[in-house]
């Protein structure tokens, strides 16, 4: 276990080696250095992972060096593995090394710029290191770096294809989106600190029951706003959809499979304050619980695939939301890891097909692609089944999980409300799957590979990642009860309660099927002024964007605009309007003569004499 | 020879000497004569020296000439050189011509 | 007035009145002979004083190796008639007033300050002897410097010369109108 500190150290040079040759490195050099970083990290994971789970230790601190010593305030940077880390470790390394391979793949000869593929890779090994630093980080500072550095690479990804100004402006906008939620998260860093005197978060737990509950939730709420901010929950959640301008690659790694869930992660690793604050627990669960309906009814009016899937990937994490608030700490994670795998398969897919279709994101442009593009079609179609929790594959044991202690322990609310996603969730996957690979071909695909270099690196991901959408629930999560607390039992898996959680997606998948390919005609119900209004309310997000839009930004820029001029301009153009004048002055006695220069001279001679005679 | 005279009878010969180089470098615009009377405001400062130097009976007035000795034929060599540059690019002695640096 | 005085105002005079001249002439090789006579007559202060070694040097160096530089340029850039007759246009009366004033007033300013010195020179020779070994005893780094100076003034004159004469030599041959006169400063 000595070798943790290889697991974010390689990516961190694979980052400093991209990063310093400037993109002077040949490609296929650029691919083995940013793809083995990360594959090399991944091997080291697995083999510590295996060590740690022999060894049986609870956790396993590795001490790197002292961060810096104020007073009593001196945090050290240390690496902490848990089983909670561990986990969030695989995911990271694991799922991040398939996703770098693709893109191998995926971005080759893709950029706009002869360097780009080189930068894309810088990018991505620094937020594989920063993301490592933030799951493997002891100290809720050394969290804060990596929380900070992923919000950096998800800035710089999301405007990877910079020439285009509005995907500059997707990436303001998640960044200063997140930025509202990272404010909230280090007023709780400091609320925290203040109380405790500590940021090393096993200590801050272990005082935490000793704090006065009000002051507990109101850090409990402030850590949340940083975990909405971060995970794209309502009301946070606007820039999300929009941080699909990034490369697919980027969309699969950074706004599915992990960053977007650092929050998830965060609320977990501080268990041990949540558990003093049933208040914070609720609010946590109604933000999952909300997030998960909104984003749901929005997916089933997207026409962008990409944008589908990013808001299924809101309403997963809602889910995981929603069970860390009723309590199924370890189902949350679970759901996590099961997510990242079919998530990440789901992306993956979905820039297969994009990448054929020449770059075209609408699904009412494509269809009738099942034969012409087999393995897309097959990757998609398991990881939908993963995505609509179709039994027995890997998201459905971490959803049932999850719904069924949302009903032990939450009651018919937050089940209810997390059924009825699901079917939403099956409707709109069915919706998607049918509109793009049933039907008459819109557009003809071509094949987008670069020779068998690319094409193999985007094959085995997939399949990779397929195996672990379909088998990865046979995992299961025993591996976080020391950390998490077992998965709460469920009476019976046969319950009509059960039954029911389990037969919604497969009843919600005929209905969607029978609706889509025609066969129940609901065209008029869509086309009735009730519809219409529903479908642009959907489509449109809820209005978030468009509220945001008058009540913070237009203000915003309104008075940034009206105050241009403002007192501190004023102060600079004096200064500016005073140099100048005092230039011209000085520039009159500069006239290039020389006998003015020595009549001068001779004129301070006598003022000087004068001073020495005594007569001034 | 020597003679014993007031030493500010020497200061007031070289300060004329002075006042008159002064008076030439601001009136004649020809560099030559410019130069010339350069030449004559460094002599008057010479004359000083000497004269310190006849005062403490001692030899640093006499160096102190040859130094300035030294300095003018430097100065005097580089202002010539200086005299044909302009009066080839300006064609013309004036050095009111070469203002270039006018502000 | 004593006839000490007397031997140092006589040629004093002479070189005041010399130079008057020197700054009013409008032709530069008259200037330059009432310049030498000039420097002459300091000589000839010079060795009242009792510096011998200086007068020599103010001889040998000023009227002989200074003025015979003024005396080739002036000669080689052949100012003859035209050039007197635009020295008169530059030099208008109301020129004299303000340099008049200010030297005026500077002279006032430096009598008074030297006249309260109430002191007498030594009336004793320095002779060469004691200022040669002054000069390459405690004035020996001064005098090194001195050697820098006026070797970099050899090159400075011989760079600004040569480009000169190139120039002129190119424009006699033919072979180059107008060479900038920056371009061959390096060969």
């Amino acid at each position: 276990m000595e070798h943790l500190w290889l697991v974010p150290a390689l990516p961190l040079l694979g980052f400093l080696v991209l990063f310093l040759t400037e993109g002077r490195l040949p490609d296929r050099v650029v691919a083995v250095v940013g793809a083995g970083s990360v594959g090399l990290a991944a091997l080291v994971a697995l083999f510590v992972g295996y060590q740690f789970t022999q060894s049986g230790v609870a956790s396993h601190p590795q001490v790197l060096w002292t961060w810096m010593a104020v007073g009593s305030f001196a945090p050290t940077v240390t690496l902490h593995l848990d089983s909670l880390s561990l986990v969030m470790m695989g995911v990271v390394t694991g799922v991040g090394f398939l996703i770098h391979l693709y893109a191998t793949g995926y971005m080759w000869k893709d950029h706009e710029e002869p360097r780009g593929y080189s930068r894309f890779f810088a990018y991505m090994n620094l937020f594989v290191f920063a993301m490592l630093m933030l799951v493997l980080g002891d100290n809720l500072l050394v969290l804060f770096l990596g929380w900070e550095g992923v919000g950096l690479c998800s800035y710089l990804l999301i405007g990877f294809y910079h020439r285009d100004g509005a995907n500059g402006y997707a990436a303001r906008k998640a960044f200063v989106v997140t930025r509202v939620g990272d404010t909230a998260l280090a007023l709780g860093l400091f609320l925290l600190f203040w109380e405790v005197g500590t940021l090393h978060i096993q200590d801050a737990l272990d005082q935490a029951a000793a704090l006065d509950k009000t002051t507990v939730t109101v850090i409990c709420l402030l850590l949340l706003g940083g975990a909405v901010g971060k995970s794209a929950q309502v009301p946070l959640q606007t820039w999300l959809p929009d941080a699909m301008a990034g490369p697919t690659p980027v969309s699969a790694l950074i706004h599915a499979a992990t960053m977007v869930t650092a929050g998830v992660y965060l609320i977990a690793r501080m268990q041990g304050l949540y558990l003093e604050s049933a208040d914070a627990r609720h609010v946590v669960a109604l933000v999952g619980l909300v997030t998960l309906l909104v984003s749901s009814f929005t997916a089933l009016a997207q026409t962008d695939i990409k944008r589908i899937l990013a808001y299924s990937t809101m309403s997963q994490i809602g889910y995981m939301f929603m069970a860390l608030g009723v309590g199924a700490w370890s189902a949350a994670i679970f759901h996590l890891m099961t997510h990242a795998f079919f998530k990440a398969l789901l992306f993956l897919a979905a820039g297969s097909v994009i990448l054929a279709m020449h770059h075209e994101q609408d699904i009412f442009k494509m269809g009738g692609l099942r034969k012409k593009l087999p393995v897309p079609f097959w990757s998609m179609a398991i990881g939908s089944l993963g995505l609509m929790a179709f039994p027995f594959t890997s998201g459905f044991f971490s959803k049932d999980a999850i719904l069924l202690t949302a009903w032990t322990e939450a009651g018919w609310l937050y089940w209810g409300g997390g059924v009825l996603a699901a079917g939403l969730t099956a409707l709109y996957t069915v919706r998607m799957m049918v509109i793009t690979f049933w039907g008459e071909t819109k557009t003809e695909p071509h094949d987008a590979s670069h020779g068998g270099f690319s094409r193999t690196n985007m094959w085995l991901p997939l399949v990779a990642l397929c195996a672990l959408s379909i088998g990865g629930g046979w995992f299961g999560i025993g591996v976080l009860d020391d950390t998490l607390g077992a998965l709460i039992e469920v009476d019976s898996h046969f319950s009509p309660v059960a039954l029911a959680t389990m037969a919604m997606p497969i009843l919600m998948i005929g209905l969607g099927w029978l609706i889509f390919t025609g066969r129940i005609n609901v065209q008029g119900l869509v086309d009735s002024a009730v519809g219409r209004g529903l479908r642009r309310f959907f489509a449109g997000g809820w209005g978030f964007d468009w509220v945001y839009d008058r009540v913070f930004v237009g203000p915003f820029v309104w008075f940034a605009k009206a105050n241009k001029g403002d007192f501190v301009d004023w102060t600079y153009r004096l200064t500016a309007g005073v140099v100048r004048a005092t230039h011209y002055v000085a520039a009159l006695t500069q006239s290039g003569r020389l006998r003015w220069y020595a009549a001068n001279m001779a004129a301070g001679l006598v003022v000087l004499l004068l001073f020495v005679a005594g007569w001034l | 020879m020597a003679i014993s005279i007031p030493v500010e009878h020497v200061l007031y010969l070289a300060a004329l000497l002075f006042l008159l180089g002064l008076v030439g470098v601001l009136v004649r615009r020809n560099v030559i004569f410019l130069l010339m009377s350069l030449e004559v405001m460094m002599n008057a400062a010479g004359l000083a020296f000497v004269a310190a130097g006849a005062k403490w009976g001692q030899p640093d007035g006499q160096i102190m000439f040859m130094f300035i000795l030294a300095l003018a034929a430097a100065e005097v060599a580089v202002a010539l050189g200086l005299v044909l540059q302009l009066s080839r690019r300006f064609e013309t002695l004036d050095v009111d011509a070469a203002d270039e640096l006018s502000g | 007035m004593n006839a000490d005085l007397v031997l140092f105002w006589v040629p004093a005079a002479i070189a005041v009145f010399s130079t008057a001249l020197v700054i009013t002439r409008k032709n530069a090789s008259r200037a330059l002979v009432y310049l030498v006579i000039s420097l002459l007559a300091v000589a000839v202060v010079f060795f009242v004083l009792g510096a011998p070694f200086a007068a020599a040097l103010e001889v040998v160096v000023y009227a002989g190796a200074i003025v015979v530089l003024f005396l080739f340029v002036v000669m080689m850039l052949n100012l003859g008639r035209s050039s007197v007759l635009r020295e008169g246009g530059w030099l208008r009366p109301n020129m004299w007033v303000l340099p008049g004033i200010l030297a005026f007033v500077l002279l006032i300013v430096m009598f008074h300050v030297f006249a309260g010195t109430q002191a007498k020179t030594a009336g004793t020779e320095v002779p060469p002897s004691a200022v040669g070994r002054a000069l390459f005893g405690p004035y020996l780094l001064a005098v090194e410097l001195a050697g820098f100076l006026l070797l970099a003034a050899l090159v400075g004159a011989y760079h600004l010369g040569r480009r000169y004469l190139e120039e002129r030599r190119a424009v006699v041959e033919g072979t180059g109108e107008g060479v900038d006169a920056g371009g061959d400063g390096g060969r």
